[in-house]
């Protein structure tokens, strides 16, 4: 019989290049998905007729046990989340919501409904925030800087009081940040490609930005949805920090993707001061030596490969 | 005239703030639950001073109605799912009452009252299994169940509101703090409530989980003064509350019982049961900080405290109170395990 999994944010990043990847492992996928007013299948439409959709929502648990008894999945991977930092200050009741308690309600579904399924939540080196120490690893202490990464510390912790008390197959992947050509255009690093592509094709002539000098640790996105499927099949269930281990600027990333059509940033690059986050974390970087060591799990893309992937991405978008 | 909103009124610690404010003149609004009303025996004698505002934790425009109707000065958050073990069987109402209703109320000051001040019941539970002792204010949170956690998260929640905001919110990262108005289900209230009703005939055992389990066991009244302190500062900082100082489950049977004329070891059995899931270490607090810039320090003694307890038990079930005082404080509520 195949392996089942259920995704929840199967529409996002992660989850469709997750998605891909177990169907290419011979899975059969389960997708929860939400119902609004505009569907945004865009990410998944590849895909559509070999996955399947349920319909539910982090906000309802009812949804979750019923989700959870009809797709019977050995794996579940909790993606979803209301995502984007600087919302977070404008809801920060429905980013917890969703966020921090959406974790909860999955969990008490699993318990409840499927106690054998291995979980896989979603955690971000957001949670690390002001860093007690660089680089950040497991143990490092969490200094959430925003309802998401407070939110976020929750889901962490948990899922790790599931773990400990229940003895449910639980794990959290710490990840920092990783970006793709799906990435959403509210962040950074797709703001840049894609206005490089516009910029290119001429319709766009500048480019705003805030803090050039903030650094990340950026990774890319399919190489770290491998990560997430390997913690599911260790022998026992841990957390894992996923990163590159290096970090870059914004300014690197704006260099090399105006590099990739041949253009200098300096001369397409406006500052914007109201750009600039009120809760700036401090450098994040990520120490993945236990994922190294225990998962054998290693970043393949290298950073200019991925600026590069993305750009040419956003060239073939623009019609 | 200074005007407080004090969630959890009714509760131990809101029912002690009320009259310590009350008695420095303030105007007290006070949050009522309805849905999770506990009875309003702490504030009987104060009832007719306070005005009860009927709303939730849960229910952003019960709370919106009283911004805009007090523009409080001070609010003090002290409502809470507070209770362990309960917490493993409703976790997600745990965190939408004790993280989101933090961000609910914080949200609605950033709007009405941005002058006001704000203080956030933190518990010592968040640091679970610290990796030092005693704690300060920075030793790094470890949370072992769903109360503690979303109690970490309001913590953080609040940080976040003062740091970036410019909110004057602070948490009072309190330590285990104890009276006459505690829950029965709280290991303190049950021991000192069993030894009176077993002097009294009423009982003839007590059963407890670790009677070596320790904890720092503060006062309450003496405790609701430093929230107040907190707010009375220039600027906002969190502070750690606690008496410095851990005894033992048995210490508070050696107390109450002999208070009682008997001695615990005829009474008390241990039932493995009744140990929690996640066991905390021992919690000890080091309130440095707060004698530093308070000014502030525990004014009763943890015997003082625990005969007290027992004084007022002897009294309340001896009949020399009325019959509707006996109730206890959380009537109706099981309590599946006591809790330190």
């Amino acid at each position: 019989m195949k392996k089942r999994a259920l995704i929840t944010g199967i529409t996002g990043q992660d989850g469709s290049y997750l998605a891909e990847f177990l169907l290419k492992k011979n899975y059969q996928v389960f997708g929860l998905t939400r119902r609004t007013s505009t569907s945004n299948y865009d990410r998944i439409k590849e895909i559509i007729d070999e996955i399947t959709l349920i319909s539910g929502d982090l906000l309802d648990e009812h949804s979750l046990t019923n989700a959870i008894k009809e797709s019977q999945p050995g794996e579940v991977y909790n993606l979803a989340s209301q995502s984007f930092v600087p919302v977070s200050w404008s809801q920060p009741v429905l980013t917890g919501e969703f966020t921090a308690l959406g974790v909860t309600r999955m969990l008490e579904a699993i318990r409840l409904a499927k106690p054998d399924a291995r979980f896989y939540q979603a955690s971000s080196s957001e949670m690390f925030g002001r860093v007690q120490e660089t680089p950040q690893k497991e143990t490092t202490q969490f200094y959430p800087r925003s309802p998401y990464g407070v939110a976020k510390v929750y889901g962490h912790w948990i899922t790790v009081n599931y773990r400990e008390s229940y003895q449910l197959f639980a794990v959290s992947g710490i990840l920092f940040n990783h970006e793709s050509p799906r990435r959403g255009l509210e962040f950074v690093t797709r703001k840049i490609t894609h206005a490089v592509a516009r910029i290119k094709l001429g319709r766009q002539k500048k480019l705003k930005l805030g803090n050039m000098a903030a650094k990340r640790d950026w990774g890319f996105a399919p190489d770290y949805v491998e990560a997430m499927w390997l913690m599911l099949q260790q022998e026992k269930p841990e957390d894992f920090v996923i990163g590159t281990g290096h970090t870059w600027s914004v300014e690197d990333f704006a260099r090399i993707a105006f590099s990739v059509i041949g253009l200098n940033w300096r001369d397409y690059v406006e500052i914007d001061q109201s750009l600039i986050r009120p809760a700036e974390v401090d450098l994040l970087r990520a120490d993945p030596a236990k994922a190294k060591r225990l998962l054998n799990w290693e970043p393949k893309t290298s950073f200019e490969a991925m600026v590069k992937i993305m750009v040419e991405a956003d060239l073939k978008k623009e019609p | 005239m200074t005007t407080a909103l004090i969630t959890g009124i009714t509760g131990q610690d809101g029912s002690y703030l009320a009259e310590f404010l009350l008695e420095k003149n303030y105007k007290v609004v006070g949050l009522v639950s309805q849905k999770h009303d506990i009875g309003d025996q702490n504030i009987q004698a104060i009832k007719d001073q306070l005005i009860l505002m009927p709303g939730d934790l849960l229910d952003q425009a019960s709370l919106e109605a009283i911004f805009k109707q007090y523009s409080p000065d001070e609010v003090y958050n002290l409502a809470g799912m507070t209770f362990v073990p309960k917490s493993w069987e409703i976790p997600t109402l745990t965190f939408d009452v004790n993280a989101l209703g933090v961000s609910r109320l914080l949200e609605l000051m950033l709007k009405f009252t941005p002058k006001a001040k704000f203080y956030q019941a933190t518990s010592a539970k968040i640091f679970g299994l610290p990796g030092q002792s005693p704690q300060t204010e920075t030793t790094p949170l470890k949370p072992l169940d769903p109360y503690s956690i979303s109690k970490a998260a309001a913590h953080y929640l609040v940080q976040n509101y003062r740091d970036h905001l410019g909110l004057f919110a602070v948490s009072g990262i309190l330590y285990n703090h104890e009276s006459e108005r505690r829950g029965e289900e709280f290991v303190t209230r049950k021991i000192t409530l069993a030894a009176a009703k077993i002097k009294l005939g009423l009982a003839k055992q007590l059963v407890l989980g670790n009677l070596d389990d320790r904890q720092d066991w503060g006062y309450a009244p003496d405790y609701v003064q430093a929230m107040w302190l907190m707010l009375q500062q220039e600027s906002p900082a969190d502070y750690i509350i606690a008496s410095g100082r851990s005894h033992s489950v048995r210490e508070v049977c050696t107390i109450a019982f002999s208070y009682s004329g008997l001695s615990y070891r005829d009474y008390v059995v241990t039932d493995k049961n009744l140990i929690r899931k996640t066991e905390a270490r021992e919690l000890l607090g080091d309130a440095g900080k707060a004698q530093r810039f308070l000014g502030w320090r525990p004014k009763t003694s943890f015997k003082d405290m625990i005969i007290k307890m027992t004084e007022n038990d002897l009294q309340l079930l001896s009949g020399s109170n009325s019959t509707s005082e006996v109730k206890p404080v959380c009537a109706g509520r099981e309590a599946p395990t006591s809790e330190v």
